[in-house]
């Protein structure tokens, strides 16, 4: 039981980590119609850049630093390449970030070598014990950290003017900007979080019990990608939802792996693109995704 | 004061939808804009909200200015705080955000007082809106949501409001309702251009008013005094005597030309190939469900072979659905849909032509660039017996089925009225010939039961009144079965043997035309008011 629940514990740890992540996806769609196969590589941007400057400047400013350069680079690829193919169809803006991914991984990669980066962290490899369940206090710290961010962006969508916009230029651009919102504006804010967000997220994906920062890092984002589908494209509670229901199984799937060997090695690895087509086929539109819309 | 010089709007494949067009709004004055769908009202009011650029158009030529400030090239949020604002087309309220927050992001170009000054203003102009604040946008009905947009609109606190299309869908009561609405607004201080199909509600409020066609001004002046031209009279108000009836002349004319040819050896063999017995379309309790909305709850209805059956009923209450459902493009939840026994729930697309069912689509599909013959020939295609080959060599076979076709798409444009346009580019066509066009090619392809949805939607009133000539001459020449969706009722008053009316997805009525002008359940549902 103690160690169901270990698992059950790790499992919504790691899926609001997800959550953070996909949570990203779903801002930059619904404000500017883009599908961001880049969200990787600028998480992997933002710990590339904590991790390098962490011994000069310290743990807190450098975390700030990744965050920023996360935004900042997310913003840039709106702004210079998104902006520039306005108008062109979803595949082809959603083509143009998979080449931006390939050349800042590549960029990355060749910048991290063959090391692995280590994070130094507040609270390095601690072990603690909560109701008997031992857990990285990473694994702790995300499982706090990762709701009040997404309350913190909840509020903001749902109680400021900029949120207001935001909600209006996501349901329906054009009206929205013949209201005057600047959608250029829109766009840039959308990236951003979503940037920052991100390398949030990429901290804790690199904290113990992993190793540190490598390319890896980026491809393990990548288990963000069913959380968002999952949850419907186009929905933020559906990617929260979506995160921690793929964090779940695929803790689970993970831990009981011994047990599970009819359905081969690595279970835990592929379980969720596995929860990803089983929902799919019982609902296509995400969990709590827009019904694609029909005139009625 | 916003003065619009000698403005040309193309749009990306080279298509010119403004040529030359001049007008003023000058302050405090209503100033509509008439004309057909297609005529370029739209692109008018898109050009002046900076907003082209999101359709793929933009300004050839001309200026746009607004006290004394050119607005072309400035981007639609810099024109909104310059104090131009426009309520768009189909009002296009968020849904999902609070009758508040709809207003909030009006407002949002403005500092918090101003917004506070305005949402009071907005909220003694319509009470609703006050009562309904925390609700959501998309559960008000059309005229609240009209009012809402307009409301949005007006947080900003324009100089000039633009109005695209405010009566667009909405019953008679409310349409009187938003012109007095218009005329208050104007009171305080607003300047208006109204873009409007409803012409008489429109030159009731107007100062001034031009008439656009074709994207051109081809009539401007004091609204009083175009009302009383008698082209405006004919087209927008249909009070003329004339209307429609040069086309009517025309068609019976050719009509008796080649009536006889109907039974010439060519025509017979052509007609017989594709001829079959006449059978009624029977739908039963049919239900369709798209997530949790219910289109259309256990409708019933026959068309019986030969007759003129018209559908109606207000915006929304399920005409699409229902005839998506009878010509098969969406498959029902529940229920049966017959063509005598063969049950058309289980056809797919191809087969609705194979068993002699033809429709023409809300929106127009035609190819700008082809000629009217060309299109028209289009519904002749499978009918074509020459393959590629023999065409590519123009073989005997090839050429025989030329001169037939041609002749049969000949024969319908004169029945439709736009014989005299044969060669001309459908992109030159006014907006009613070209769905008369569309008509035409539907006709082309001698189907037994020819489905028309919204065949007069857009037109001005001389133009709906060449249509409905035109499907009463096909239908007494050919014969078929017709099915009309329309939610203009006196349209199919005078046309259809047979109507069918829905309300939120029920058949409230059905009957002729008679019973119908007479049902007190429609009168209170469609009309808006009792006894019209």
């Amino acid at each position: 039981m103690t160690y169901f629940l270990t698992l059950l514990v790790n499992g919504i740890s790691i899926g609001s980590v997800y959550a953070l992540i996909a949570v990203g996806f779903v801002v930059v769609f619904k404000a500017t119609r883009v599908l961001n196969f880049a969200h990787g590589s600028i998480l992997l941007l933002g710990v590339v850049v904590l991790a390098r400057l962490q011994d000069s400047i310290g743990f807190w400013l450098a975390l700030l630093a990744g965050v920023a350069a996360s935004a900042v680079f997310a913003a840039l690829v709106y702004l210079i390449v998104m902006q520039r193919a306005e108008g062109a169809e979803e595949g082809t803006l959603a083509i143009l970030t998979i080449g931006v991914d390939i050349l800042l991984l590549t960029e990355l990669t060749r910048q991290i070598g063959n090391d692995i980066l280590a994070i130094d962290a507040p609270w390095g490899a601690t072990i603690v014990e909560p109701f008997g369940l031992r857990l990285p206090l990473s694994r702790v710290v995300a499982i706090i950290v990762a709701p009040i961010l997404l309350g913190l962006l909840g509020w903001l969508f749902e109680r400021t003017d900029w949120g207001l916009a935001m909600r209006a230029a996501a349901a329906d651009s054009s009206t929205a900007s013949l209201m005057g919102v600047r959608l250029r504006n829109v766009g840039i804010a959308a990236w951003a979080t979503a940037g920052g967000l991100a390398a949030v997220g990429g901290l804790f994906l690199a904290s113990f019990p992993a190793a540190g920062v490598a390319p890896a890092i980026a491809i393990s984002a990548l288990a963000a990608i069913p959380a968002w589908v999952v949850g419907g494209f186009d929905s933020v509670p559906g990617a929260i939802l979506g995160g921690l229901l793929i964090g779940v199984v695929s803790s689970l799937a993970a831990g009981y792996q011994a047990d599970l060997t009819f359905l081969g090695r690595g279970i835990g690895s592929v379980a969720p693109w596995a929860v990803m087509v089983l929902v799919l086929l019982i609902r296509p539109d995400g969990l709590l995704g827009g019904r694609s819309t029909q005139r009625v | 004061m916003l003065e619009v010089r000698e403005l040309t709007v193309g749009y990306r494949g080279a298509l010119t939808a403004l040529t030359d067009v001049s007008l003023t709004v000058p302050d405090d004055r209503v100033v509509a804009v008439l004309g057909s769908n297609g005529a370029g009202k739209s692109t008018l009011l898109r050009a002046i909200s900076g907003v082209l650029d999101r359709h793929n158009g933009h300004v050839v030529s001309g200026s746009i200015r607004f006290d004394g400030n050119e607005l072309v090239g400035r981007s639609s949020s810099e024109i909104v705080r310059a104090g131009v604002v426009q309520v768009p087309e189909g009002r296009r309220i968020f849904a999902d955000l609070t009758v508040d927050e709809n207003l909030r992001i009006g407002g949002h170009t403005g500092s918090a007082r101003r917004r506070e000054r305005q949402m009071d203003r907005i909220r003694e102009l319509f009470p609703i809106l006050a009562d309904r604040r925390h609700g959501r946008a998309g559960l008000l009905s059309g005229g609240e949501q009209q009012m809402l947009a307009i409301g949005r609109a007006l947080m900003a606190d324009p100089k000039i409001l633009l109005l695209d299309e405010p009566s667009l869908g909405l019953a008679p009561l409310l349409v009187e309702q938003i012109g007095d609405i218009i005329t208050t607004i104007n009171a305080t201080g607003t300047s208006v251009l109204l873009i409007e199909q409803n012409a008489s509600m429109g030159l009731e409020v107007a100062h001034d008013a031009i008439v656009l066609e074709v994207g051109r001004v081809t009539a401007d002046g004091p609204a009083a005094e175009l009302a009383a031209t008698d082209e405006v009279r004919d087209r927008y108000l249909g009070m003329g005597a004339a209307a429609g009836s040069t086309v009517a002349a025309g068609v019976e004319a050719d009509a008796d030309d080649t009536g006889s040819g109907a039974t010439t050896p060519t025509d017979a063999a052509d007609r017989a190939s594709v001829r079959r017995s006449p059978r009624p379309v029977v739908a039963e309790g049919i239900t369709m469900r798209f997530g949790g909305v219910t289109a259309l709850a256990g409708v019933d209805i026959d068309l019986e072979p030969g007759r003129i059956h018209a559908l109606i009923g207000p915006n929304g209450a399920g005409k699409s659905t229902c005839i998506n459902v009878l010509s098969g493009v969406i498959r029902p939840t529940e229920g049966t849909v017959r063509l005598g026994d063969v049950d058309l729930t289980r056809t797919r697309g191809a087969g609705f032509a194979e068993l002699g069912i033809a429709r023409t689509f809300q929106n127009l599909s035609l190819s700008p660039e082809a000629t009217v013959l060309e299109s028209i020939l289009v519904g002749r295609h499978h009918l074509m017996r020459a393959g590629l080959f023999e065409n590519a060599f123009r073989l005997p076979r090839s050429r025989r089925d030329d001169r037939v076709h041609r002749a049969v798409a000949e024969r319908v444009a004169a029945e439709v009225g736009v014989h005299d346009r044969l060669h001309t580019r459908v992109r030159e066509l006014p907006y009613g010939d070209r769905k008369r066009v569309e008509l035409a090619r539907a006709i082309c392809g001698d189907p037994d039961i020819l489905m028309l949805d919204e065949p007069v939607a857009g037109m001005t009133h001389g133009e709906s009144q060449d249509m409905a000539t035109a499907i009463r001459t096909a239908h007494a020449l050919h014969g078929f079965t017709v099915l009309l969706v329309e939610h203009d009722m006196s349209f199919v008053m005078g046309l259809a043997d047979r109507i069918t009316v829905l309300d939120f997805g029920q058949r409230i009525a059905q009957g002729t035309p008679a019973e119908i002008q007479h049902d007190p359940t429609v009168q209170a549902a469609y009309l808006g008011h009792p006894a019209a």
